[in-house]
């Protein structure tokens, strides 16, 4: 490192980075991290251009960050499929299907964009700063966007949005999300263009809740009336919501106003379909251009086709198989619960159900996509060993086996991973017995969650079950809503002190180091108690004829249009 | 009669479906007193008597309440599926109903010969093979493979009849594979039994030619319970397609009950089935009509 860049570097850590960001600088001049996971650290923590240009030069990395678009043809509408059609209106902050959130995903935006690779990308918000624990985050936003309403967004607008999205009574489906994290008093306008975030805990990856992770986030006006999201355009996208038929279709025009300048497409019509057959002949077909959502158990036609292409999005999307650490059966036993896991061959599941897409799970939430993710060798991969789980059922009173019943839901590939883990259970002498409910039975009833009991719905209540999450870009919710005590979707109704504080110490850590630390008890406590099997994490899938450029799939499940064109 | 006890049946399966409509609606982490209160709201929380009466108070005023799921009004969702599922079984009705009596009644002229072994061999054939199949080989051969025909059903906004038609027509086709052989055989079946009859023989010994005894008579008569069969299907065309039209995307009426029944939007649901009803019905005073027309024995008794 010359004198010059020596100096530049020194400047800059005084009087840009502050200290979460020279943490991230040591890491990278220490080589913990490499260069593109600096990146994405620099875009969390909000590091400036030029901080991160210095550090980059100073690490001997002869590039500096850039964000590509790719220029694609003007004109055309792209025609997109969307399976199944939203079960609800369209009402972002309550957005907690499919289908809904795809369709807002195209007109709405956030204040910061979750692109591939876990990389966090400005959107609404131009940088946000973190105090020195990161609980207090402030957020600058951009200037002179305009709603499709035509008045001028500012931090009133942003209040407004986070204060509905975090409120306990506005029927917000982001409060798993921002549970323990974020009160309705956390919010408050600094200025017209600024925003303060107050956080109930430090949280170092703030900026992902903030971000199209939480895609309940769309900015809305402060003045926005409930009910009147597909009625009257008042999105800041590049795309203007002209027509939406529940359970037809949806029609968009580009947005002349948009702050991004110019969208490529003219347009984009959606179709909603109930079935992935009939998605798939019309992609064949040539009556749509993309399907949003492809699995391979299902729209087998669309791969190894050269008239199409598979976007693929590598991400934590996975199914999670709670056992019931509380109730009076066998499953209570955690000898009982690693042998149900042991008998799971992974790699032939992720073979059978996926193809190549996706990755082997550990029963932990950390996807191996998670930087954060320590995995083996350091917490050891769990593999199929039948032998072993037929001696934890002897050595935990079951060797002759008993009878239990799996409950979940018809869903994507759930009913075949329930018949192969019916299938591997046998081998110890579980009588595993079948309850495959459609969806709104599965989550049908109540589901308050603690500290007033977990209801009456047969996805917290079962004494085993399978349950689809989507994707998220830290593993926060999982380990909140999902594994903590007194999570909200504590479906094993599982609670280990050690784990809470591990997963406390986590959620607070900034240094990559220390993430791992503390990931590294929580897996290897998970692993222990194994209250939960994750068998595999699976990528986001779209589907689309070789016409379209510049999309990609966003595990998160939203629909980014603004850079996507017709050839 | 029909309508008022199809009102009870649908009012009280619907409540029979699991899950609490304030809980669907608010979504997990409403508190139990929002949902409550929310029931209260849509009035859910009533007996079961008086959300019934009141539900037909506003179905005697033409209000079929608001969907509970969209928040729109339900008639503003189920008038374009019926319309559309209208159009299909116009369609399909026209493709299948010609096509149907010509093949049975020409197997019963051909009675044991090879024609009435093929179509009643094929007819029954097609019956067996479940509609989601024949559908997939349609779309398969005819959109796919030979690129003749949309593989949806739904035609572009604003488009002209013919455009209609040929959207509706692999549908259409779909339909008459799975009706063909049921409503042949039953023309099959009144054509023998015409031609066996003492009038035919009457006919043909009084010197009228084949053509005249085979249109004036034998089919006068073999087309009756062809009428019968052909109306009770209607109800079917009308509202019983969720299969076609989940393949085809179709926005049907089928599809809007079905999905009603799965986000248990109340209004929806029993509007939608006693909409089918009334279509039902009314396909049933059609075919009643045109069977009087038919048969002169049902005027002359009427008249009597």
């Amino acid at each position: 490192m010359d004198r010059e860049i020596r100096r530049r570097l020194t400047d800059d850590r005084r009087t840009l980075a502050g200290p979460i960001g020279n943490i991230l600088i040591d890491e990278l001049l220490d080589g913990r991290v490499d260069r593109r996971e600096f990146l994405r650290r620099a875009s969390v923590f909000g590091l400036s251009t030029s901080v991160i240009g210095t550090a980059l030069v100073a690490a001997a990395c002869s590039s500096s960050p850039s964000s590509s678009s790719s220029g694609g043809k003007v004109g055309g509408r792209l025609r997109v499929g969307i399976i199944p059609p939203p079960a609800h209106d369209i009402e972002p902050h309550t957005f907690a299907d499919q289908g809904a959130l795809e369709t807002g995903s195209i007109a709405g935006e956030h204040l910061i964009r979750a692109a591939p690779g876990l990389k966090l990308v400005a959107e609404l918000a131009t940088s946000w700063n973190p105090n020195g624990d990161a609980s207090a985050w402030t957020v600058k936003l951009r200037q002179n966007v305009k709603f499709q309403t035509g008045q001028v967004m500012t931090a009133d607008d942003v209040v407004a949005t986070y204060k509905r999205l975090v409120s306990p009574t506005s029927g917000s489906q982001a409060l798993s999300a921002f549970k323990h994290v974020l009160s309705p008093d956390g919010v408050s306008k600094v200025d017209d263009n600024t925003v303060m975030f107050q956080l109930d805990n430090p949280t170092a990856s703030f900026p992902y809740l903030l971000s199209s992770t939480t895609y309940q986030g769309i900015i809305l006006p402060a003045n926005y009336l409930l009910g009147t999201f597909t009625s009257k355009p008042q999105t800041t996208g590049a795309f203007v919501l002209k027509s939406y038929t529940p359970g037809v279709g949806a029609k968009y025009d580009r947005y002349t106003g948009w702050w991004g300048g110019h969208a490529a497409l003219d347009g984009v019509d959606v179709n909603y379909y109930q079935d992935a057959a009939a998605a798939d002949a019309a992609l064949l077909g040539g009556t749509i251009d993309l399907i949003a959502q492809i699995n391979v158990s299902t729209d087998r036609a669309l791969f190894n086709n050269s008239k199409f292409q598979i976007f693929g999005g590598r991400g934590a999307t996975h199914r999670e198989v709670p056992m019931r650490v509380d109730l009076d059966n066998p499953l209570k036993d955690k000898r009982v619960r690693q042998a149900i896991a042991l008998t799971l061959d992974r790699p032939a599941i992720v073979s059978t159900l996926f193809n190549k897409f996706a990755d082997v799970g550990n029963d932990t939430p950390w996807a191996p996509v998670y930087p954060s993710s320590v995995g083996p060798p350091d917490v050891p991969q769990r593999q199929q060993d039948v032998n072993k789980a037929k001696q934890l059922m002897a050595a935990a009173g079951f060797g002759n086996g008993f009878s239990i019943t799996l409950t979940t839901e018809m869903t994507g590939e759930i009913p075949q991973l329930a018949q192969i883990i019916q299938r591997s259970v046998k081998a110890i002498g579980i009588d595993l017995k079948l309850s495959v409910l459609t969806s709104t039975a599965y989550f049908a009833g109540s589901q308050t969650g603690p500290p007033s009991g977990y209801g009456d719905t047969p996805w917290l209540n079962a004494p085993i079950n399978i349950t689809d999450w989507g994707h998220r870009s830290v593993p926060n919710v999982f380990l909140t809503a999902a594994l903590e005590s007194n999570g909200v979707w504590n479906a094993a109704h599982y609670s280990n002190p050690q784990f809470d504080a591990a997963a406390k110490g986590f959620i607070g850590a900034i240094s990559i180091d220390d993430q791992r630390k503390y990931a590294k008890q929580a897996e290897t406590i998970l692993l222990e108690d194994t209250p939960v099997i994750f068998p595999y994490f699976y990528n986001y899938l779209a589907g689309g004829t070789q016409a379209v450029k510049g999309y990609y799939a966003d595990p998160q499940g939203t629909v980014f249009l603004s850079h996507t064109s017709l050839g | 009669m029909t309508l008022f006890v199809l009102s009870i049946l649908v009012f009280a399966a619907s409540q029979l479906l699991p899950g609490d409509i304030g809980r669907n609606v608010l979504g997990p982490f409403a508190s139990s007193h929002d949902v409550q209160a929310l029931n209260h709201e849509l009035g859910v929380d009533r007996p079961i008597y008086v959300q019934y009466g009141d539900w037909i108070w506003r179905l005697a005023h033409a209000n079929l309440g608001m969907s509970l799921e969209y928040k729109v009004p339900v008639a503003s969702l189920l008038g374009p599926s019926l319309i559309n599922s209208l159009k299909l079984a116009t369609v399909a009705f026209l493709l299948v109903v010609p096509l149907s009596i010509i093949g049975g009644v020409f197997a019963a002229l051909r009675r044991g010969h090879l024609p009435d072994r093929v179509i009643t061999l094929t007819g029954l054939s097609l019956t067996a093979v479940p509609e989601f199949i024949s559908a997939i080989m349609l779309i398969l051969i005819f959109g796919l493979l030979l690129n003749w025909l949309p593989v949806t059903a739904a035609s572009p906004p604003e488009s002209d009849v013919i455009t209609q038609v040929k959207y509706l027509l692999l549908p259409g086709m779909a339909l008459v594979m799975v009706l063909f052989g049921y409503i042949a055989r039953m023309a099959r079946a009144g054509t023998i039994e015409a031609l066996d009859s003492d009038y035919t023989r009457t006919a043909y010994l009084k010197g009228l030619d084949t053509r005249t005894v085979i249109s004036r008579h034998v089919l006068r008569n073999s087309l009756l319970p062809t009428i019968a069969v052909i109306a009770t299907q209607m109800g079917y065309l009308i509202g019983g397609l969720v299969v076609i039209e989940k393949l085809f995307n179709y926005n049907g009426i089928g599809q809007r009950i079905y999905t009603a029944a799965l986000n248990k939007d109340f209004t929806m649901l029993q509007s939608g089935v006693l909409v089918v009803g009334l279509v039902y019905l009314t396909a049933t005073l059609i075919a009643d009509v045109l069977y009087s027309l038919l048969n002169p024995r049902i005027r002359y008794a009427a008249a009597e």
